[in-house]
């Protein structure tokens, strides 16, 4: 069956790229019907659960994390999934854009707690001492801005090429070219490419701009039968931030993704 | 495809300021790590020993200022702002790679500690009302910003990108860089990676993960429990070796391959024969169409971790075999995190142009389980390719490879 082909200068002569897949969590909604609802910004009615079979990984998961893993595996199903299953793990590859995950302050809150000095002022000293016993171990590897890339490599055994841009919203875009580009210089059979984030309560910090939160990925591979053509060009695309808010590394994936389920529905994972 | 050659290096490290520090230490086996004064249960780190000029635009933003100060060494070192002409800017690009923001005592107490409630939950919307973005703490969350301030010093307008992959970070932009001029998609790079993390968010994140050693750092040792955190920056300069020519100016090295790779086994712990490592490493190979016996060296991640170096040995062994000539300078400048693959590639230059190979300062017992006999002293070697391993948590992994200007041609 015919597939959606990308296009772009520099893909000129290569092999041609072919969206086999693609997965879309965004504020208009799961998929391409989309559903309103829930608060501003919000993809609404996302549980990661549903998503992610595993508990204990969801836990080492911050919420664009959780987004980004959940797109990831919507675009790895269905013929997706028979495609990566041809292909071996070390010719998948995945190139992804994320923003650090500032690991979740509620989880300092206990150690902050007992830090207090008796002057009622935060205690260096006495955080080491007494705080750190009560931080969890993988503090840390939740804030980690590769964590999307580790676990999709994880989930799906993407063992090849991969790169993690953390630029904001160049940063999604760039993964998407960079993943079309490792399939069509051949460095790569398969490669997820998209981008996550999660900024609804990142609006102060960004001058009080209306934000969201989202994530979409394309399983990208070598067109076996090319069918119409798609510009890889941002310029052509609507970001949507007036209807979705600012979605930061997200923002071109999810412009993208709507784009191809408008013309081509049966691309949903 | 364009040949690349390396004309600047830039370092920021535990040795001190510049190059030729860096590769002092090395090539005489000195330690570089040096107490540390804190109420956190780690007793050594590798701090860059002399004060960094701050950046105005960049406030308490430490990790920034030791990249600025790397790039412009780099940058005088391959005469960028001298009289000979440079590409077009739209043919200039820079990759960087970073780390997790830097939060000092200070800004813990002032922007966290506050917004915690009497009940001891914590309040987001005050924590949000509160950071705005005169304030340093939210932009030392934006990483590409080092990024774009680079770019604005050398004028690029060509590709840019930020790699975040933890400790292979640097290592992954350096071969963003490699491949975007070996395309022959720009003519010069900018290329690195940056990080400090000694500060207590830093160190606390890794002692509650246990991968912070109590005393020194020990890699391949049979008693290694961890790493000593260390800081810096390395920026290396890129050109195609043509562009390098064109304007005079001198290769130090020449980037022949690099390969990145995934575990896919585990969030934290690398897989335990080094599947994803050996991926990599084979990966470069066949992107610089070497064999294994071609090259001569091979510079370890080599952390000092009781499962990391042993999945990197059993990698390393099966490439290149048991005899492979291999060391870590975690011990001499400890672990920069995000910056480990750019200071480690530095060391690489020196190494190649000075002809020795480093020692592992750190390793006294050697681990009699691993089957590797990694180099302890450093070793009068001229070398003409050596191989350069990042991995990072999350499992992405790199792996470069350097040569001697015309070494493999020789």
């Amino acid at each position: 069956m015919p597939e959606p082909v990308l296009s772009e200068r520099f893909l000129d002569g290569l092999r041609p790229v072919a969206v086999a897949r693609v997965g879309l969590l965004c504020p208009a909604g799961m998929g391409p019907e989309g559903a309103r609802g829930g608060r501003p910004g919000e993809v609404p009615g996302f549980r990661a659960r549903a998503f992610v079979p595993d508990r204990k990984s969801i836990k080492l998961m911050t919420r664009a994390v959780q987004l980004g893993v959940s797109a990831a595996r919507l675009a790895c199903s269905g013929p997706a999934a028979a495609i990566l299953d041809e292909v071996e793990p070390v010719r998948r590859g995945a190139f992804v854009g994320a923003s650090p995950q500032l690991g979740d302050p509620d989880d300092l809150a206990p150690a902050l707690d007992v830090s207090t000095g008796d002057d009622g002022r935060f205690d260096l000293g006495r955080f080491a001492r007494e705080g750190i016993p009560r931080i969890h171990p993988l503090w840390l590897v939740r804030g980690l801005s590769n964590n999307v890339l580790g676990f999709a490599s994880l989930f799906f055994d993407l063992q090849g090429v991969n790169m993690n841009y953390c630029d904001g919203e160049a940063g999604g875009w760039t993964a998407l070219v960079e993943g079309a580009r490792a399939v069509a210089e051949g460095r790569a059979d398969a490669v997820l490419a998209g981008g996550a984030d999660a900024l609804l309560d990142a609006g102060p910090l960004l001058g009080g701009r209306d934000v969201g939160e989202g994530a979409a990925f394309l399983l990208l591979h070598p067109a076996r039968e090319p069918g119409p053509v798609v510009p890889l060009d941002r310029d052509a695309l609507s970001a949507d931030e007036a209807e979705l808010g600012y979605l930061g590394a997200a923002t071109w994936p999810v412009a993208l993704a709507r784009h191809l389920l408008a013309r081509f529905p049966e691309l949903a994972g | 495809m364009n040949r690349v050659v390396i004309t600047g290096v830039g370092v920021q490290s535990a040795a001190g300021a510049g190059l030729s520090a860096l590769a002092s230490a090395i090539r005489e086996g000195r330690s570089c790590l040096s107490p540390l004064d804190t109420p956190l249960p780690v007793s050594l780190a590798g701090q860059v020993p002399e004060p960094v000029e701050p950046d105005e635009a960049f406030p308490d933003d430490r990790k920034a200022w030791l990249a600025f100060a790397a790039a412009e060494e780099a940058i005088a070192a391959a005469d960028l702002d001298g009289e000979a002409a440079l590409c077009p800017e739209r043919r200039r690009a820079v990759f960087l790679g970073t780390g997790l923001a830097s939060v000092t005592p200070g800004q813990l107490a002032e922007d966290i500690y506050p917004h915690l409630r009497p009940d001891g939950t914590f309040d987001r919307e005050a924590m949000a009302r509160d950071l705005d973005a005169r304030r340093a703490s939210p932009r030392r969350h934006m990483p590409g910003r080092v990024t774009a301030a680079l770019a604005r010093r050398i004028d690029a307008a060509g590709p840019t990108g930020t790699s975040f992959s933890a400790c292979a970070a640097a290592a992954q932009a350096i071969a963003e860089g490699f491949w975007t001029l070996r395309r022959g998609r720009a003519d010069l790079a900018l290329v690195g990676g940056h990080d400090a993390m000694i500060h207590p968010l830093g160190i606390l994140s890794f002692v509650v993960l246990g991968a912070i050693g109590e005393g020194p750092c020990r890699p391949f040792d049979r008693r290694r429990d961890g790493f000593a955190m260390g800081e810096g920056a390395a920026v290396l300069v890129l050109e195609t070796l043509e562009h390098a020519r064109s304007r005079g100016a001198v290769p130090l090295a020449e980037v022949l391959g690099a390969g990145t790779s995934a575990d896919g086994h585990n969030p934290t712990a690398p897989h335990p024969e080094g599947r994803g490592a050996e991926a990599a490493m084979r990966a470069a190979l066949a992107d610089a169409g070497l064999r294994p016996e071609q090259v001569d060296y091979v510079n370890a991640h080599g952390t000092g971790t009781p499962l990391g170096d042993r999945a990197e040995a059993m990698a390393v062994a099966r490439v290149f075999g048991p005899e492979a000539r291999i060391s870590s300078i975690k011990g001499a400048i400890g672990h920069t995190v995000a910056a480990a693959g750019a200071l480690e590639a530095a060391a690489c230059v020196a190494a190649l142009r000075e002809g020795f190979l480093p020692g592992t300062v750190g390793l006294e017992q050697p681990d009699p389980d691993l089957p590797l006999r990694p180099l302890r002293d450093p070793l009068p070697f001229r070398a003409r390719v050596v191989l350069s391993n990042s991995f990072g948590f999350g499992g992405q992994n790199c792996a470069l490879l350097l040569g001697a200007p015309g070494g493999i041609d020789a």
